[in-house]
């Protein structure tokens, strides 16, 4: 393991001129950390990661795959698709009874409940252009295929391509809304108009972005070397970042601006969504995807050069990915309780303490050896959660 | 078939020392052993952690020796004894040119890129490459 040094040390070599620079002005604050609290519990090589966890908020990512992305017409009636019941089979249900603004478009339950109880905990909307795979699975490689799915599912708004394309066209404002979208009236062809209308709520939807955090001031007072700025950051939240670097190696896999790598990972958690019934997780994302017409690779990307669809061409389907669910952004934690695929952590402290205990018989035999017990102490765990309560915004 | 296990050569040096790879451009990275040599270069360069990437790659045989038709790029991190979650397709570009794409390391830490390949006589011949992904 490489010999971590405290932020103040001199910069390591591979160091480039500004993060040099930053490290000297970090050292001139860790000189007076004696007289004034500071980033004692970090490390000059945590600098880079720090930064790479920012700035926020970035600009919409462009998605070209959606001819009508960031379209006001479209996220418009994007909006409205989202909040009306029309769409779903009992006229009782649209996306935002699962997706609440106030629990950052979650639903606070374990599992999610439309027509009938689903498998996995409702995932919170935020930040969607960033993301690079749908669902816990990973089952879409892009945000309208994903905002087809529930539409289409048994047991969420029980609907079928017809009866959303009937729909539309014989609701006046959602006839109106497609025609401002889309500059033309709903056709006859079912399947392409209900892809327009995912593709109208994927516009909407890609303009909810986590707002900034006590985190994000942070970072941006490390990045501007502002030891005032820096030092507000809470002792306990530093502590936790530090642990959240080093031993707890959680940033193996939650990294970048959205703590996210995007991909999927095996936490030892049970297998069933019901008893007898296993949750394949990646291993039938994949599938899906591969069979979807939805898919980047398919008829209904708008994008002839087909630009974004390197992962979908290139992703590989192996037996390891069995049990893998999608690492989730860490952004606005705090809103979007219960925790896990299958909703089994009401809180973050029962979070940690799956990562403190983790059952290692639970993990594939050729799972990843970086899984480890954290044996966290009370201290740990509660500057873990100083840490990750900071990755949320202040209300 | 008789697997031969290369240990690599690894000379970090650029590519204007070798003729190998020299039309690669800056930034190339060399790999030798037995007289084979592999000159790789990253696009973007550092590689990324978490996005995808490509690689350019020369692939020169010993003299006298038939280049391959055909090149085998993967990458693997011994550490947590996984691959990567994306199989990259490699291109054949003649003349011992290839272009790899779909490559992604998922994860920072230790990685190994590996070339495998088979020589005239059907004996698989494999280079690989430790990069440390921060």
């Amino acid at each position: 393991m490489a010999r971590r040094h405290r932020l103040g040390a001199p910069a390591g070599a591979a160091a480039d001129g500004a993060v040099k620079r930053l490290a000297a002005l970090l050292a001139t604050v860790a000189l007076l950390a004696a007289a004034e609290p500071l980033p004692s519990a970090l490390h000059d090589e945590d600098i880079p990661r720090i930064l790479a966890f920012g700035p926020w908020p970035p600009p919409l990512q462009p998605d070209p795959s959606n001819r009508v992305w960031s379209q006001p017409a479209a996220i418009d009636f994007g909006r409205q698709l989202f909040h009306t019941p029309a769409l779903s089979a009992n006229g009782r249900i649209a996306c935002a009874t699962c997706h609440q603004a106030a629990r950052g478009f979650s639903d606070g339950l374990p599992r999610g409940v439309g027509l009938a109880r689903g498998d996995r905990n409702t995932l919170a909307l935020h930040d969607l252009d960033l993301q690079r795979w749908y669902g816990w699975d990973g089952a879409n490689d892009n945000l309208w295929a994903q905002s087809l799915r529930p539409l289409l599912d048994a047991r969420e708004m029980g609907g079928s391509l017809a009866s959303v394309a009937a729909t539309v066209r014989a609701t006046p404002a959602l006839r109106q809304g497609y025609r401002a979208a889309f500059g033309s009236e709903p056709g006859a062809d079912d399947e392409r108009v209900a892809v327009d209308v995912a593709k109208a709520m994927a516009a909407w939807q890609a303009t909810l972005r986590s707002g900034r955090t006590p985190f994000d001031d942070f970072r941006d007072a490390v990045a501007r070397a502002d030891r005032e700025a820096a030092a507000r950051y809470p002792q306990a939240a530093q502590r936790g970042l530090a642990l959240f670097l080093g031993r707890g190696r959680c940033y193996t896999c939650h990294l970048g601006p959205t703590f996210s790598n995007d991909e999927f990972h095996d936490l030892g958690l049970p297998h069933f969504a019901e008893p007898g019934r296993v949750d394949p997780g990646r291993h039938g994302g994949i599938r899906k995807l591969q069979q979807s017409r939805y898919n980047l690779l398919g008829p209904f990307n708008d994008d002839p050069a087909k630009s974004t669809a390197t992962s979908t061409a290139h992703v590989a389907l192996e037996h390891r990915h069995y049990g893998e669910f999608k690492v989730p952004s860490l952004r606005n934690l705090r809103l979007s309780a219960p925790y896990f695929h299958d909703g089994s952590a009401a809180t973050l402290r029962e979070v940690l303490r799956n990562y403190s205990e983790l059952n290692e018989e639970r993990l594939h035999a050729d799972g990843e050896r970086l899984l480890l017990p954290l044996h966290l102490s009370p201290q740990e765990t509660e500057d873990l959660l100083a840490f990750l309560d900071s990755l949320s915004e202040t209300p | 078939m008789k697997r031969w296990l290369l240990a690599a050569a690894l000379t970090g040096g650029a590519a204007g020392a070798w003729a190998c790879g020299e039309a690669l451009g800056a930034g190339t990275r060399t790999l030798a052993a037995e007289g084979w040599q592999i000159a790789w270069r990253a696009a973007p360069s550092p590689v990324p952690v978490g996005k995808h990437f490509a690689l350019d790659i020369a692939l020169c045989a010993p003299a006298g020796q038939a280049l391959p038709a055909a090149l085998r790029v993967d990458a693997t991190m011994p550490e947590h004894k996984h691959g990567m979650n994306y199989r990259p397709s490699v291109q054949a570009k003649g003349a011992g040119l290839f272009r790899a794409d779909g490559l992604m390391f998922h994860m920072p830490g230790r990685w190994e890129l590996v070339f495998e390949w088979r020589d005239a006589t059907g004996s698989a011949r494999r280079l690989a490459q430790p990069l440390t992904v921060p």
